[in-house]
């Protein structure tokens, strides 16, 4: 259930066309990737992979061997407006759950990133100093903002699985 | 949306340092750690340029420049890039929580243009948005808009001028945006147009377009007479 709510999310995020996968289903998924994966398929790669988890700062991340690569939410992304800069961390920080790592400035507005989780950033994505925009265009794919180790893997525990960050958005609309 | 407007305090700093004016800020979002405290700070800044989160465009030696012109000179954590603050300019540092408004800095930003458009329209003058953040009238920005937006609460905001010396923007790119202008109230209408008979006209249209309650918080001589 997850997992297609993640694809339907992907999918929201590209022109239209043929829904993409993120690199690790892409990986696991034994069939062609314009068809949707069986649920079967998708439990054998938790141990290689976890869905998006999300905060209620609307950042998500997703965890594949070890590392947590970390992104903004459709939602947050909208109420950014477009993109034109992205200040992230040094490669090599330590960042506690919650800690401001950066900020995002759209409009005339510097918005601060939170950090998911504890841990040390370990990449950060330079595609955005010449395309900030991708934050907006493709949030949950290649406007990936970094990634880190995880310090704390019962952080994860602690947030929203799609569904509930799903009501945690409806919630807010009331 | 709740069924009571949220509260925001006036305070009027009168002219202050723009590092002063970044301290009070802080006050004031401090506060709203301790549950909602909006406030509206007004006041104007000894000449002085800031830039934003964006450093690359302005490197140390073309700072140092502006500062030979007799200017302080800040970087920010604000968006936008650099602007020019000084005597007959109007600046308002909302430092609003927006949960109790809309959780979207788009909307923020947009509300705040409205609420300038909506004084010039008080003032007979006609004034729009385009595709650059802040207020225009014609090609010539009139109020220049940065933000900064933390767990929701709001800091720095806009700046509008009223009767400001407008050579100081001929040293800077203003806001980045080449070939176009700046201009302010009082040339617009061809009349000295002052900060002091801006400031009710921005408070009734802020008032109107964020749909909140005002009340008169601190003044200068109230901060003066605390220290």
């Amino acid at each position: 259930m997850a997992m297609r709510a993640v694809l339907r999310c992907l999918s929201a995020n590209f022109s239209p066309g043929l829904p993409q996968l993120s690199p690790a289903a892409r990986l696991t998924a034994t069939r062609p990737p314009w068809r949707s994966c069986s649920p079967r398929t998708l439990s054998t790669t938790s141990a290689l992979s976890t869905a998006l988890k999300f905060t209620e700062k609307h950042e998500w991340v997703r965890v594949e061997g070890g590392i947590g690569t970390v992104g903004i939410s459709s939602y947050a992304q909208e109420a950014l407006g477009d993109v034109v800069y992205c200040g992230l961390p040094e490669v090599g920080q330590s960042l506690e759950q919650m800690e401001e790592f950066g900020a995002l400035e759209s409009v005339k507005a510097a918005s601060e990133l939170y950090s998911p989780l504890t841990g040390e950033v370990t990449e950060i994505n330079t595609e955005l100093a010449e395309n900030p925009g991708l934050v907006n265009k493709a949030c949950y794919a290649e406007g990936w903002l970094i990634k880190m180790t995880i310090g704390k893997p019962e952080e994860l525990d602690g947030l929203m699985d799609q569904p509930a960050y799903d009501k945690f958005l409806k919630s807010l609309e009331e | 949306m709740n069924g009571s407007r949220p509260l925001v305090e006036v305070v009027r700093l009168g002219q202050v340092s723009y590092q002063e004016a970044l301290r009070l800020q802080q006050v004031y979002v401090n506060r709203h750690k301790s549950g909602p405290a909006h406030a509206l700070l007004l006041c104007q800044h000894p000449p002085v340029y800031t830039t934003g989160i964006r450093h690359k465009p302005y490197p140390a030696h073309l700072l140092d420049r502006l500062r030979l012109l007799g200017a302080d000179v800040h970087r920010t954590n604000r968006g936008g890039l650099i602007t020019f603050h000084g005597p007959g300019q109007l600046v308002c540092y909302p430092v609003l929580n927006l949960s109790c408004f809309k959780k979207s800095v788009r909307w923020y930003v947009c509300e705040l243009e409205k609420t300038i458009i909506s004084l010039c329209s008080r003032f007979g003058l006609e004034a729009s948005t385009s595709p650059h953040t802040g207020v225009w009238v014609g090609d010539n920005k009139i109020c220049a808009i940065g933000i900064h937006c933390g767990r929701y609460v709001t800091s720095h905001g806009l700046a509008l001028n009223c009767n400001t010396d407008m050579s100081w923007f001929s040293h800077i790119v203003p806001c980045g945006i080449e070939g176009k202008g700046v201009t302010s109230l009082s040339a617009e209408l061809q009349r000295d147009v002052s900060v002091e008979e801006t400031i009710p006209h921005l408070l009734d249209a802020f008032r109107d377009q964020f749909n909140c309650q005002l009340t008169d918080g601190r003044t200068a001589d109230d901060r003066q007479r605390r220290n």
